[in-house]
């Protein structure tokens, strides 16, 4: 059995990870492993993106035609434009429907797996003592919150313990995230991903970054 | 059904097609529709006991073409034996409908009130339903009249496949009537008894039940229009861009709504004589040839297509119309 302090901490990450990339995009990752695994519907997606390429393709050699001088022609490829685009749809919004209840059922294992977890471990372990405070470490009223809601005076409780790992973890990744930007020499996230960080006694860089923001 | 292979480019296939029961001719306005639906209306009435001419274009020209004036109901086309015409007004709106009913029944829809309204509003609402109901009526007209054809001289493009689609519209909108009225039927009847009743004594049932049957009369036009045996629409186009262009939208639409067509009227062909001088003639001879090419590769396997020439003259009277009709049947012979 996994240590219960360590689960905590592992879902806090997890939970952690999961803001910071969002939901959509995990998503998006579940589905595209699903759709490469040998499942019914890997077969369904493989041809709903060989109709769209096939309705591009049409779509693009019908632009190519000019219809005043080769109608036939044209009036051809639209009619198999035309074919191939309702085939598309049809298809398309039968996968579409089969996303809509994937998506839904992989946001209630998400939530379950994490903050619903979450919340039964606080439940269920609100009585236990995470780990002891050696005697007199800390004042009573000081001992009272670090025990909230339930667990014996004196210890830390997992509430506590869920508080401390979520603000070590942003701490931790917030630093990452600023040493990372601060190596790159640039903002790597956000609206202005791309531009160059200006420091004082960056004079050389900072102009140079100056410049090439006025060339674009 | 035209025979397979071999598609002669006169209109003899439809002539002689008969268990056509009704067809429908359509295409851009000015190309010549009524003109067509004329000739075919004189070509068929010579074949067949008796046939039907009926105009719902807002625009009527059937009085123009031939010269003589027609309304609401049929009326024999004096010159031409066993042909009869109409016109219709497919933007008749259903206020027609209600109105007359007569100020009893304005009254008592204002009578129901919420209810009343709420069916006025209901009507209003379904697209095309207005129109749905002059056509269910001229249906009904129809039916009760023993031709052997009728001839639908519709407006141009759109309208024509609105016109079309009318039964499944008022189907799936008289479907939704009953389903409500299932639900409420109690109530409304509750209500209706209150405010002391329908006018001339009907009940909410009875109202319904009229609904029903002009939803099973629709039904039953609308399996008959699907059928290739008894229905196909004839386009009838010129040989410049847009026409041919609403011809094939309307063609595939048509294919769409399982209506069958097999035959295309090409109208306005110019045929200048070879050492003609006039500039113009031979430039748009010219562009006609162009697009008359696309035409044959495009629909030359699958479709009769006519082609009609340009007179010099205007297409008017039953005589003129008359003879051009003949061309539908002989391919016209272009002067040298």
């Amino acid at each position: 059995m996994i240590s219960i302090l360590l689960l905590v901490f592992l879902l806090q990450v997890a939970i952690h990870l999961l803001n910071t990339f969002g939901a959509q995009t995990v998503n998006e990752l579940l589905w595209t492993l699903y759709t490469k695994l040998p499942t019914p519907q890997s077969k369904d997606a493989a041809q709903s993106s060989k109709l769209r390429a096939d309705v591009v393709r049409l779509n693009r050699d019908m632009r190519a035609v000019s219809a005043q001088d080769d109608f036939a022609k044209w009036a051809r490829l639209r009619r198999e434009h035309d074919k191939a685009k309702e085939k598309y749809d049809k298809q398309s919004a039968d996968l579409q429907s089969f996303r809509t209840n994937f998506d839904r059922i992989v946001g209630f294992l998400r939530w379950g797996g994490t903050q619903g977890l979450q919340f039964v471990c606080n439940f269920w372990f609100s009585g236990h003592a995470m780990f002891w405070l050696p005697q007199g470490w800390v004042p009573y009223p000081a001992e009272w919150v670090l025990s909230f809601p339930r667990a014996p005076l004196g210890s830390i409780s997992i509430n506590v313990w869920t508080m401390a790992c979520a603000s070590v973890i942003a701490l931790v990744s917030e630093a990452t995230r600023a040493t990372w930007a601060l190596r790159e020499g640039k903002v790597v996230e956000g609206p202005n991903k791309g531009e160059k960080i200006r420091m004082e006694g960056m004079s050389g860089g900072a102009g140079g970054g100056g410049n090439e923001k006025k060339e674009l | 059904m035209a025979e397979e292979g071999d598609m002669v480019s006169s209109l003899q296939p439809i002539l002689d097609q008969k268990s056509l029961k009704w067809i429908f001719v359509g295409g851009k306005g000015g190309v010549g529709k009524t003109t067509t639906s004329c000739s075919l209306a004189v070509q068929m009435a010579k074949a067949r006991k008796s046939v039907l001419l009926i105009s719902t274009d807002p625009a009527h020209n059937l009085s123009d073409a031939f010269g003589m004036k027609f309304g609401k109901d049929a009326r024999p086309v004096t010159g031409v034996e066993g042909l009869a015409a109409m016109e219709i007004d497919p933007n008749g709106s259903i206020n027609d409908l209600i109105s007359a009913g007569g100020d009893d029944a304005q009254e008592a829809m204002q009578g129901l009130g919420g209810v009343g309204s709420m069916f006025q509003d209901m009507a209003f609402s379904i697209p095309g339903v207005d129109e749905a109901m002059s056509f269910a009526e001229v249906l009904k007209q129809v039916k009760g009249m023993e031709y052997e054809l009728i001839i639908f001289d519709t407006a141009p493009t759109g309208h024509t496949l609105r016109f079309l689609q009318f039964p499944s519209v008022l189907e799936k909108a008289l479907e939704k009537l009953s389903a409500l009225s299932n639900q409420f039927g109690g109530m409304i009847n509750n209500l209706v008894a209150a405010r002391g009743g329908l006018p001339n004594g009907q009940s909410f049932d009875d109202v319904l039940k009229k609904m029903e049957d002009l939803r099973n009369t629709i039904g039953d036009v609308n399996k008959q229009f699907k059928n290739p045996d008894l229905t196909t629409f004839i386009p009838v186009m010129i040989p410049e861009f847009l026409s041919l262009y609403e011809t094939e939208r309307m063609i595939q639409e048509l294919g769409n709504y399982e209506i069958d067509t097999h035959a295309i009227v090409v109208n306005q062909l110019l045929f200048p004589k070879k050492d003609n001088p006039c500039e113009q003639c031979n430039a748009r001879r010219k562009m006609q040839k162009k697009y008359l090419e696309q035409i044959d590769d495009l629909y030359g396997e699958d479709f009769n297509v006519v082609k009609m020439p340009l007179l010099v003259n205007e297409v008017r009277g039953v005589d003129s119309i008359t003879k051009f009709s003949e061309m539908l049947v002989k391919p016209y012979e272009a002067p040298e």
